[in-house]
């Protein structure tokens, strides 16, 4: 036998040995001898860590991420024509906010995501690499705008949380249909027809294209509370100040809106 | 974890280039804002039950179970993975959810709040993800061993070694995915919070939330 081969079987012996030790001290055999120093008791635990639990996003969660640069979106992942340059900026001055609703590869192994752009038509979407958007942001919230109803509904993971009569646009200047993003939210600024809080959207008005700043849709307080509910905007949500101080404490930057 | 094992590791050679200024040019930290904030918010009175200076340990913990947890969430909902890289992001995400669910009740009111991580993509695709989840993981090993002879309390310190071998075990199975050893070295090195805090920041994980209010007067239609 090789000095290498009798290590190795010594080495087993030793093992099978030390295994038997083991299984001897852990059986419950009353003639086994009683160990000499028992352990002290571990020291109690200061954190109770719950059971690992899987993730519970559900169809209410609305994935959205902050532009990283200012970009061109492409009609095609990896290429395709130019849909439209995205700025970075939003005319308040905040981070442009884009929903997520795709993710690609291209032929070059680079990643894009498709996301819903603030372009006219409303409902543009156009594709853009990864590396010119920032983190995933997650949504539970979503606001439901009833066009007929005059009346907005905040739910919170599917369940409704808040309800409110809104003023929505006039027949001329009518409030755009679709799904947008509440994108920025401005307060502390002296304009009282606006209330004390306001809401920027992607939504853009479909009529009144040489507005000042690109013709957003906000949601926002006034000054004439007698007018909500009512057709009564040039295309905004205008609600009641005690409700748009409610709406926001309750609906955070990145919340979907869908106006139907 | 040697360097030239984390210098495989790395990507974008972030975190070696950190790793190369601890051993070669005494390290200068250039901690980003946000890791200077969360050093900042740690508490400022004492707990009954944990010592004050437990309460700081306990909440540099906290971020790097924040920054775990986010990456392997972050993960999981971008969907990008599959198999077995997929399962561990899957299981290691929500024992690193666990983790910090424990560390927020504990702490109350104390705890830290949660920074804003940007991973730039690299949960998106098994092979950066790996790569960043080892260094991640070894990071994360390095540094409970690091703040181990800081701890006072020992129902503290109980938890912290609980943790630091589940920590471990992911490390190892990480790295098994990544095609490293499991267990390479004889004996593992801690990291001290000040190594930790430059990693972390060089590899800009950790970002300042991009702004979305301003007190601009509004130009919506109205």
């Amino acid at each position: 036998m090789s000095r290498g081969g009798g290590i190795a079987l010594g080495l087993a012996a030793g093992a099978a040995a030390g295994a038997a030790a083991i299984a001897a001290a852990g059986s419950e055999d009353p003639g086994a001898p009683a160990p000499r120093r028992a352990l002290a008791a571990p020291a109690a635990a200061a954190l109770a860590i719950p059971p690992p639990r899987r993730l519970s996003d559900g169809p209410d969660v609305t994935r959205w991420a902050h532009l990283r640069r200012p970009a061109r979106a492409r009609a095609e992942p990896g290429g395709g024509r130019v849909v439209a340059r995205v700025a970075r900026l939003t005319p308040e001055g905040t981070v442009t906010a884009l929903p997520v609703t795709g993710r690609r590869i291209d032929r070059r192994g680079r990643l894009w995501l498709q996301v819903t752009l603030p372009e006219l038509p409303n409902g543009t979407s156009g594709w853009l690499p990864r590396r010119a958007l920032g983190a995933y942001e997650i949504s539970r919230e979503r606001l439901i705008v009833d066009l007929a109803a005059r009346r907005l509904t905040l739910l919170r993971r599917g369940r409704a949380v808040m309800r409110a009569p809104v003023g929505v646009g006039q027949d001329r200047w009518p409030t755009p249909r679709g799904t947008f993003l509440v994108r920025n939210r401005l307060e502390r600024y002296a304009s009282p027809q606006y209330g004390p809080v306001a809401f920027g959207t992607s939504a853009r008005s479909p009529t009144l294209t040489d507005w000042p700043a690109g013709g957003f849709i906000g949601i926002h307080g006034t000054d004439r509370p007698d007018l909500v509910p009512g057709a009564v905007s040039h295309g905004c949500i205008r609600l009641r100040n005690p409700d748009i101080l409610r709406l926001a404490r309750l609906m955070p930057v990145g919340t979907p809106v869908e106006i139907r | 974890m040697s360097l030239e094992r984390l210098d495989r590791l790395d990507v974008d050679g972030a975190l070696a280039e950190a790793c190369d200024g601890l051993t070669r040019a005494g390290f200068i930290v250039a901690a980003g804002a946000a890791l200077a904030g969360l050093a900042a918010a740690r508490p400022a009175v004492a707990e009954a039950a944990i010592p004050r200076s437990d309460q700081d340990v306990l909440n540099y913990a906290l971020v790097l179970e924040y920054l775990q947890a986010a990456f392997y969430t972050e993960a999981e909902r971008a969907n990008g993975l599959s198999g077995r890289p997929a399962k561990a992001a899957r299981v290691v995400g929500a024992v690193e959810r666990a983790h910090v669910k424990a560390f927020r009740e504990l702490l109350g009111r104390k705890a830290v709040g949660r920074p804003h991580f940007d991973f730039q993509g690299v949960t998106e695709s098994s092979k950066p993800f790996l790569k960043t989840a080892v260094a991640f993981e070894d990071l994360a090993v390095a540094a409970y061993k690091g703040q181990a002879r800081l701890v006072r309390s020992k129902a503290v310190l109980a938890s912290a070694l609980g943790i630091h071998t589940v920590e471990a075990r992911h490390a190892a199975w990480m790295r098994y995915l990544n095609g490293n050893t499991p267990a390479a070295d004889a004996f593992d090195l801690p990291r001290n919070r000040r190594e930790i805090n430059g990693i972390v920041a060089s590899t800009e994980f950790i970002s300042d939330r991009p702004r979305s209010t301003s007190r601009r007067r509004p130009r919506y239609t109205g």
